[in-house]
């Protein structure tokens, strides 16, 4: 048995204004609530509405055939709450069919794991705090941001109770001639680990629409062939796991609707389930499901999602992006003795790691998605209104 | 006395020091009754006939052609900035942006005609090297030939004793004028070519200042500095120079009481970030001080072919929140800057002047001016050090914010001594050496 396992990063930041070394001391609100307003009612319209009314029908359609799994960030919570209630209503709607997993992560979509342990940990506390008050829904995988992996996030994860798998990217320096379609154990094998399955999770998010693509169009018969392919290899009856991990927004917002990717979404699952050998799973029964000894892996260095290189270069290559989150994981520590709420909240907005992706510098076909994202001109404009609201805090500070 | 002058900047179109020198030299010259036709970069051929002190600030304006200036006339503008979109002045002028790619030359300045303009050998001579050199695909050469161009209208059709320009982007102009005419022409250096390249610079605009550095009746350089610098570099004769220092007067409605940005010593870059000015240095001296003192504070305000570099670099010496950029800055934010700002440095490498450490000097700030500068010929409350001795700069600095009285002390007697410094009497020296070269130019043509 195969069985496809979706999920879907669901995630908005609180961007900054355009702050100025003038605006320093001026007690002015750092993020744009303009701009974040426009940006999340528009992405709610275009995506989030009709994917969770269509997700909704397709899951009551098939009784609990068709599930899927979400990770759904604090910051864009707060951002439904404030421009688009009527999201947030959807998503509950959703998990309340009891065929949605919510998965675990930072509240801010943060990379507090590389910088400071104890920030993580309360970071991810306060995330599983929310899903509980908010979808009355306790949080058993784990996904850390952008998918970022390697064997100390596990020895971590471990120690927080209840989190018994990890999600995170099939990235090929680490399966080398192993396939993602297995369950595995991390390296001191505390920990199931699900490995996204990279080639056809980015036909879908990044290739769907591509007219350049050999491939193109692609049809759900087609895409389900492949699918149905990789059965083949699987002689001993092991349960296999397909895990198409990609951001929510492919959905009429990276890929528009007049690309056909919601006829696409509609289609696939009765496809999917048409055939006896396929099905769907949440990551959390996967660990049920795998029926075999699992593989130990380790992940000496870190892994992410993100970019070809599937490393943190998207965030931590140059020095902007080095000296920016350096100064603020000092900033954080003077905060928390300071022991003031409301700078505390402020300096974790400023942790989201979109901020340090904004700043990056790589180019090539890479820079074009940076940009895309980007909010800003330039990455050196992007860091030098970070690091204006950075001189602004530690003035409040003092 | 009635004077055609040429610059390439005049508030409100400025880049830099040359607009906001040229505007306070012509109030004070207006204040002694010389009447200026002023001749701009426009979009439109117009130039400026001021007459009275205020014409410096509205900047009435006549179109050369009868018919445009007819229905200028008619035009009603609710505004000054609305007036001067319509003649074609807004932004920023890029007059001290490197002329870098050179590309295939071709020669636009229409020399035939030019050169059936000039007489004697050594006009040709002089003629020859402006037209070879005033040439290049470059927005801004394609500009100032434009400008030169249009100098022959100018030249022709208004009525004047003497011909001034400034800097290497209108001399063509400031020759084509004085051949045209038969007046006398008074070249005014605000900066050569030396200055900004920090290194050999562009052979073109050497060729085009040396040119018009010979032709000219006389020269003025803004400084001793300025003066030996074209003496040694070009060699001109030196009984053509007259040095006459800037000066700086505050603006009525400048304030100049501190308001504070940071709550540690802030320590401020102002100006260009090219090359020239030594931002590098500032960079430096501020690695070399957060060591010591990391409540401090360096800000460096302006824009420049230099920035993306020194933004990068500070990035890299990990100086976190405390090396900080403010990007390009209006009048009204550069005060506020200067208000928010306990030290001033200027670090350039080669600073003909620098009227910006007298501004800053106004408000207060304790400065610290590279030695290889103009204006440190002319204040005494000032620490001068040489560019290049970081070293001695960031100790500076480190004593200035252990002694914060002592620093305070300082920028006080150098605002007192700043204040003192007056246009009137630049105004004053300038008119001496426009009767002068008149009574010579006369003399030696009868």
């Amino acid at each position: 048995m195969l069985n496809v396992v979706f999920y879907f990063q669901v995630h908005q930041p609180h961007r900054l204004k355009h702050l100025n070394v003038l605006d320093v001391g001026k007690n002015i609100d750092y993020f744009d609530d303009h701009l974040n307003g426009q940006v999340m009612r528009k992405v709610a319209e275009k995506c989030y509405l009709p994917t969770n009314k269509l997700l909704l029908e397709l899951i009551r359609n098939n009784q609990g055939r068709f599930k899927v799994a979400y990770s759904i960030t604090g910051t864009a919570i707060e951002q439904f709450k404030a421009y688009s209630p009527e999201t947030l209503d959807s998503f509950k709607a959703l998990v309340d069919t009891g065929c949605v997993e919510l998965l675990g992560e930072t509240y801010y979509h943060s990379l507090a794991f590389l910088y400071d342990t104890n920030e993580f940990l309360d970071q991810v506390a306060q995330h599983r705090e929310l899903m509980q008050s908010e979808f009355g829904y306790y949080t058993q995988t784990f996904r850390n941001t952008e998918l970022i992996y390697q064997d100390s996030l596990a020895d971590l994860v471990y120690e927080i109770e209840g989190f018994k798998t990890i999600i995170t990217e099939g990235a090929e320096r680490i399966l080398q001639w192993r396939t993602p379609l297995y369950a595995y154990k991390n390296y001191s094998k505390d920990i199931n680990l699900l490995l996204k399955y990279y080639q056809l999770s980015d036909d879908i998010a990044f290739r769907f629409s591509n007219r350049d693509w050999p491939e193109y169009p692609l049809t759900v018969d087609k895409f389900v062939n492949w699918i149905d392919h990789l059965t083949l290899a699987e002689k001993e009856g092991r349960n296999q796991f397909l895990n198409l991990f990609m951001d929510y927004e492919t959905f009429g917002e990276h890929q528009w609707a007049d690309s056909g990717i919601f006829e696409f979404m509609q289609h696939f699952p009765a496809e999917v389930l048409k055939r006896q050998h396929l099905g769907f799973a949440t990551p959390k029964e996967t660990q049920e499901l795998a029926n075999y000894q699992q593989e130990a892996l380790s992940f000496p260095s870190p892994v992410s999602w993100a970019d070809a290189e599937r490393d943190l270069s998207a965030w931590l290559s140059n020095d902007m992006q080095h000296n920016a989150i350096e100064t603020l994981y000092r900033l954080m520590d003077r905060v928390k003795q300071k022991g003031d709420a409301q700078l505390l909240e402020i300096a974790r907005k400023l942790s989201t790691s979109d901020h340090f992706y904004y700043m990056c510098t790589k180019y090539f076909t890479d820079g074009d998605v940076h940009k895309y994202f980007s909010p800003y001109d330039s990455p050196d404009q992007a860091y030098i209104y970070y690091m204006n609201a950075m001189a602004d805090l530690e003035e409040r500070l003092s | 006395m009635k004077i055609l002058m040429f610059t390439w900047e005049f508030p409100p179109l400025i880049s830099g020091g040359l607009g906001m020198a040229c505007y306070g030299m012509v109030r004070a010259l207006l204040a002694l009754g010389i009447k200026i036709d002023l001749v701009l970069p426009t979009k439109e051929m117009v130039y400026f006939p001021l007459r009275e002190v205020s014409d410096a600030d509205t900047l009435p304006a006549v179109f050369v052609d009868p018919v445009l200036h007819k229905e200028y006339i008619r035009q009603s503008f609710s505004t000054l900035h609305e007036r001067l979109e319509y003649i074609g002045i807004s932004g920023q002028p890029e007059s001290y942006l490197r002329l870098s790619e050179l590309r295939e030359f071709t020669a636009a300045v229409e020399k035939e005609k030019w050169e059936s303009q000039f007489s004697t050998v050594q006009e040709r001579e002089v003629f020859a090297d402006v037209s070879a050199h005033l040439t290049g695909d470059e927005d801004l050469i394609k500009k100032v030939q434009e400008y030169t161009l249009r100098a022959e209208r100018f030249a022709r059709s208004l009525d004047y004793n003497l011909i001034h320009a400034h800097d290497w982007l209108t001399y063509p102009a400031g020759i084509l004028a004085k051949k045209i005419s038969q007046k006398p022409l008074v070249l005014h250096i605000h900066a050569t070519e030396f200055d900004r390249a920090g290194g050999p610079g562009d052979e073109r605009i050497h060729k085009i200042e040396h040119a018009g550095l010979m032709y000219a009746d006389r020269v003025i350089a803004v400084s001793q500095y300025t003066a030996q610098m074209i003496m040694s570099r070009y060699r001109i004769d030196t009984g053509k120079i007259r040095i006459v220092h800037n000066a700086f007067s505050l603006s009525e409605e400048s304030v100049t009481a501190k308001k504070r940005i940071f709550k540690g010593t802030t320590v401020l870059f102002l100006g260009r970030i090219t090359l020239q000015k030594g931002p590098d240095y500032f960079l430096e001296v501020a690695a070399r001080v957060l060591k010591e003192h990391p409540d401090a504070r360096f800000i460096v305000a302006g824009s420049g072919d230099m920035a993306r570099k020194l933004l990068r670099d500070s990035a890299a010496m990990r100086l976190q929140n405390r090396f900080l950029f403010t990007g390009f800055l209006n009048r009204r934010q550069v005060e506020d800057i200067l208000r928010a700002a306990d030290i001033y440095m200027l670090p350039s490498v080669s600073e003909p002047f620098g009227i910006s450490p007298l501004e800053a000097m106004a408000f207060g700030l304790t400065s610290i001016i590279s030695k290889q500068s103009g204006v440190a010929e002319v204040v005494n409350h000032a620490f001068k050090i040489d560019f290049w001795d970081v070293e001695l700069m960031a100790n500076t600095v480190n004593h200035l914010i252990e002694n914060p009285e002592k620093c305070r002390k300082m920028g006080l007697e150098g605002m007192r001594e700043v204040n003192q410094i007056h246009w009137k009497e630049v105004a004053e020296k300038i008119r001496v050496v426009y009767s002068n070269t008149l009574a010579d130019y006369i003399k030696s043509n009868s």
